[in-house]
């Protein structure tokens, strides 16, 4: 694995261009390879990714942090390469000149990042994690600083559109959290009636998943006649929210029903025999023990909703998506950047924000060991 | 204390317990057996309306059952089952705390029985209380959903197959514990079973069910000493008198002066060759059994120095409340005639050899050594 991610990464350092050279917004660009924009940083790069190769051949006692160390390694020299090439081609002063990253420095990120996260699985250590991590983040905060990563056109394009950018994001995170919510504030009793009855379980289950095969953007235009119909506001924030809402419920639905079933027959025999009543049964023993699974299902939803509104902005949403699609219609790749990037790192987040959650309030007499991939 | 009167339960045209009417005296331990699908759970599941009666009634302490609200009748009433059904997310200190927090008890109060009663089932609490149910052995969950039934001290305790899904050698040890613990607190029992050696050996009186119908309800003696039918006949097994021996506590019947050393295995093998018996046990410093040394081994040519027997007391010895039965069948196991008897921390304290357990048996009132008869012995 570790392996082809190497490979992966020096493909694109090779054979592809790393920095595309524009004289201005409007005309067709020059592409450039690696080693004729990023100056000594070009050497620096292969000696890094060279090494993430040489680690996949490591003992397995080293491979881990091997493969760590040199994906992060990787990752501050194709910074700086990046910002030595953006800094080289624009001249000083106010200048309409555009630096772009090229496909071969995309693919060589793609590679560094699947050898970090290789990396950080098989490590074995939170606190080579935590290094890597926080080393990371400084060689993002110095190329800014001092690598002239400022001069990339991605960069550019965000200082033009700061304000907008960061009123979007909160949209995005707004409606992301919004549909979620509503979607387990109903979805949570809904999957607990369908543990109880069997006529919610035949209902609800199926209806929740037919639901989720129908096209975000058909659900979209389904919900127009309704709204319509009620007087509402047929495009824009109201029917993304209830869009998001439809689309969390099934993972959440689901999750909640089969953590209230999935509880040993016995436990539940034995409080039932130790006098607790319906709702204690529910609150003392099958949520908690459900709860890894009701959780998971709301990592899902929100994991599944970022996607989702991101598309919702054709039909009127302000939110990333919005960035995106506008990009698209100027073919304007650094601001599709601009919206994309931003709504891979709020997947991130929630990922991981989710199962930090679980790591806090599971109790550990049911928690999973986390086992090494 | 317990009465079951006309008690049925229909599921469809079958009838699962049919017109079934039972007393238990309070501070008795009354087993229902049977073979599978006789009612015997549906009963048990009855009393705490786990199941609610076709018909029939249940009077728990003079009080008709279907009176109460179903939650504070089984509040009262202490409930094992095979699986134990422990709730995992909760350690084994809150998983006995769970019916007192139901009752509203104060936090310390809680607490302190909880440590009280893990001391009752021989679980150290200071190493137990914190862990979780999937930290314990079967033997050690099946101890502490035992505590969590006594945990607010109902008079009631239900136990479906409580030693069921337990090996034999741990199964013995539980049996054992039941006992002494059922000894100290006299609890009303009722206790499901379908194994007649566990019957014998616990119950104060035993029905034994059969398509739902009672066959015989008496004390072991008399279910053993005069079945009422051929079904119980059979059940009960041809030869009464050695399942008699599963009421015998080994105590009883010990021999309290054996040959041992605790020193190194050459003085052993002198010891043990010069010995009439001609057998000696090995103990370390503590007098924990260690093994033994047999000089028929020498005999056969073995070297002095390999002559012990080492062995793990756990496994190769019996206790001073152990059935009879349980120890001859440790003794055929180990393939001697001979079995040490051993305190619960292994320490060596005598033996009981097969001319004892047949001297019991042939004596015919082996019944007469009742664990009560045992236990006034074992205070002298």
């Amino acid at each position: 694995m570790a392996l082809s991610s190497a490979v992966v990464a020096l493909v694109g350092w090779s054979l592809l261009p790393f920095v595309e050279f524009r004289p201005n917004r409007i005309v067709d660009g020059v592409q450039m390879r690696v080693w004729a924009a990023a100056g000594p940083w070009t050497w620096v790069l292969l000696a890094t990714l060279l090494a993430g190769l040489a680690s996949a051949f490591a003992p397995a006692a080293w491979r881990g942090r091997g493969v760590l160390g040199s994906a992060v390694a990787s990752f501050v020299a194709l910074l700086f390469a990046l910002g030595f090439a953006a800094t080289r081609l624009t001249p000083p002063g106010d200048s309409p000149v555009r630096v772009s990253i090229g496909a071969g420095a995309w693919i060589v990120s793609v590679g560094v990042a699947a050898l970090w996260f290789q990396g950080s699985q098989s490590s074995g250590s939170s606190t080579w994690n935590w290094v890597a991590g926080t080393v990371g983040a400084a060689a993002v905060v110095a190329g800014f600083a001092f690598g002239g990563l400022a001069h990339l056109s991605l960069i550019i394009e965000y200082q033009t559109q700061k304000d907008t950018f960061w009123w979007l994001t909160y949209r995005h995170v707004l409606l992301t959290l919004g549909g979620t919510a509503i979607a387990a504030v109903i979805g949570v009793p809904l999957g607990i009636a369908a543990a109880r009855t069997r006529f919610v379980r035949y209902t609800a289950i199926p209806a929740v998943s037919v639901i989720q095969t129908v096209p975000s953007l058909a659900l979209f235009g389904l919900l127009m006649v309704p709204l319509a119909a009620l007087g509402l506001p047929s495009i824009g924030t109201l029917p993304t929210l209830i869009a998001l809402t439809l689309y969390a419920l099934l993972p959440i639905v689901r999750n909640t029903f089969l953590g209230v079933t999935g509880v040993d027959a016995a436990v539940v025999d034995a409080g039932r025999g130790m006098g607790m009543s319906g709702a204690e049964l529910l609150l003392r023993v099958e949520l908690p023990l459900g709860l890894p699974l009701l959780l998971e299902g709301l990592r899902a939803a929100l994991v599944l909703t970022v996607g989702i509104a991101a598309v919702m902005a054709i039909g009127g949403a302000q939110d990333l998506g919005t960035l995106v699609f506008t990009g698209f219609g100027e073919q304007a790749t650094d601001l599709v950047l601009l919206g994309a990037i931003p709504m891979v790192v709020l997947s991130i987040f929630a990922d991981q924000g989710m199962r930090a959650l679980e790591r806090g309030i599971v109790s550990p007499g049911i928690r999973e060991k986390r086992s090494p991939s | 204390m317990i009465t079951l009167e006309s008690l049925t339960k229909r599921y469809g045209d079958h009838l699962a317990v049919d017109g079934l009417t039972l007393d238990v005296p309070e501070g008795e331990v009354a087993v229902l057996i049977g073979p599978s699908g006789c009612g015997k759970t549906t009963t048990l599941r009855m009393i705490n309306r786990l199941i609610e009666p076709t018909s029939g009634r249940i009077l728990i302490g003079g009080v008709d059952a279907s009176t109460l609200k179903v939650e504070e009748l089984r509040r009262g009433i202490g409930y094992v089952i095979q699986s134990v059904g422990l709730f995992p997310h909760l350690t084994v200190a809150e998983n006995i705390a769970t019916v007192p927090k139901m009752l509203g008890w104060k936090n310390d109060r809680t607490a302190a029985r909880a440590t009280e009663l893990l001391d009752l089932v021989g679980l150290d609490p200071t190493q137990y209380a914190g862990k979780y149910p999937r930290q314990l052995s079967g033997g050690e969950a099946q101890r502490v959903g035992v505590a969590r039934a006594l945990a607010a001290d109902p008079p009631v305790l239900l136990m479906d197959e409580p030693f069921g899904a337990v090996d034999p050698l741990n199964r013995d040890r539980l049996q054992g514990e039941f006992a002494r613990i059922q000894r100290e607190l006299r609890k009303t029992v009722i206790f499901v079973t379908h194994d007649v050696d566990e019957a014998i050996r616990l119950a104060d009186r035993i029905a034994l069910m059969r398509d739902g119908k009672l066959q015989q309800y008496d004390v072991p003696e008399a279910l053993l000493d005069h079945p009422g039918n051929k079904f119980v006949h059979d059940f009960v097994g041809a030869d009464a008198a050695l399942k008699r021996l599963g009421r015998v506590r080994v105590d009883s019947v010990m021999r309290h002066t054996v040959p041992v050393t605790a020193s190194s295995d050459a003085a052993a093998v002198e010891l043990a060759t010069c010995s009439p018996e001609r057998f000696v046990y090995l103990t370390d410093e503590r007098g924990v059994l260690a093994g033994w040394i047999d000089c028929r081994v020498l005999e056969r040519g073995t070297p002095p120095t390999d002559a012990a027997t080492r062995v793990d007391w756990r496994e190769a010895a019996v206790m001073p409340d152990t059935s009879l039965k349980e120890a001859l069948s440790r003794m055929l196991a180990l393939g001697y005639r001979l079995v040490a008897v051993v305190d619960a921390e292994g320490v060596l304290l005598g033996d009981v050899s097969l001319a004892d357990v047949e001297r019991t048996m042939e004596s015919g009132d082996a019944h007469l050594a009742t664990p009560v008869a045992a236990e006034s012995a074992e205070e002298v």
